[in-house]
């Protein structure tokens, strides 16, 4: 019984012990959208909504629209300290830096004009968003989180 | 007088002799002198020490007193020594203690460092805004989110498809 347990200790420690190791190595893989948020119910029927989870969150925020759809998406792999561009839309482009630690840099470019700079940690479960004020009284996000590789 | 004609004598005097040996033993003392003087030598003995000796009456039954004294003597003595331990059972319990330290160790650090994730690097928001526009930093802890929020003027066209552009014009 006691060398049983003993087993199962040594196991849990080598196996998070190779979890550690693996989650050191810095690389993170990011997940990239663009979220269009509104209150009209008469919208295109094509377009695809988002996430309900990351529904559920925004409807808990102070923000005021009932709809949110995904325009767009990418998947972000970066290694340590590297840098990618990434176009969300026709003008809009997003630029991310994965910083050690688990902190990203985001940056926000409209029609090729840098609007905005976030650097902050993100770790899994995080969202980082950053929205405006659309026509209509409509908004847009661009929402960044760490995924699973 | 043999030896065992004088213990014979004594146990004559302390009343130990059956009926028909304290008949003979009486007899003889009767017709020997130098057991007659033996017998008076140990009659006066006794008595003399029947007066510095009183009698000790116990308050237990004899079998009862006499097993106290025996489980004393054996609570006395000395214990058994020990079974001889084998090197191995020594080393388990060396080793034991060891590995659940070390795994308890190893998990402690281990769920350090997972927390330590979200906690020791705390979310630093630095928004930097790259017009005259404003933005507002909106954390919230329960949704696990921090929104920026920049206050444009509302962008003339709306994308309402991915290849529509969603950022305020300047």
């Amino acid at each position: 019984m006691r060398h049983g347990l003993i087993c199962v200790c040594m196991l849990f420690a080598l196996l998070s012990s190779t979890g550690l190791a693996r989650a050191g190595a810095g690389d993170m893989n990011l997940d990239a959208q663009l979220i269009w948020g509104t209150n009209d119910t008469k919208t295109d029927a094509k377009l695809k909504p988002a996430d309900p989870e990351l529904v559920r969150k925004l409807r808990q925020s102070p923000f005021k629209w009932d709809h949110y759809f995904e325009m767009h998406r990418e998947q972000i792999p970066l290694k340590l300290n590297q840098e990618k561009t990434v176009s969300m839309s026709r003008n809009c482009v997003i630029s991310v830096t994965n910083l050690k630690d688990q902190q990203v840099q985001l940056r926000l470019f409209g029609k090729g004009v840098l609007a905005n700079t976030v650097q902050q940690a993100l770790p899994k479960g995080q969202l980082l968003i950053i929205g405006g004020n659309a026509e209509n009284s409509t908004a847009w996000f661009v929402v960044l989180r760490q995924v699973e590789k | 007088m043999t030896q065992e004609q004088q213990l014979k004598l004594q146990a004559f005097v302390d009343g130990e002799l059956p009926e028909s040996d304290a008949r003979e033993i009486a007899a003889w003392t009767a017709r020997d002198r130098e057991a007659t003087a033996l017998l008076g030598e140990l009659r006066h003995t006794r008595q003399a020490l029947k007066g510095f000796e009183p009698a000790r009456l116990v308050p237990e039954s004899r079998e009862f007193y006499w097993s106290k004294i025996k489980r004393e003597i054996e609570r006395s003595a000395p214990a058994p020594a020990p079974a001889k331990v084998s090197p191995f059972r020594v080393l388990r319990r060396i080793l034991v203690p060891i590995g659940a330290v070390a795994a308890l160790a190893i998990i402690g650090i281990f769920t350090v460092r997972q927390l330590g994730s979200g906690n020791v690097h705390p979310v630093q928001v630095n928004a930097v805004l790259a017009d005259a526009g404003a933005a507002y930093t909106y954390r919230d802890d329960a949704q696990s989110m921090t929104v920026v929020w920049l206050s444009y003027p509302a962008e003339k066209k709306l994308a309402q498809s991915p290849s529509a552009d969603t950022l305020p014009a300047k």
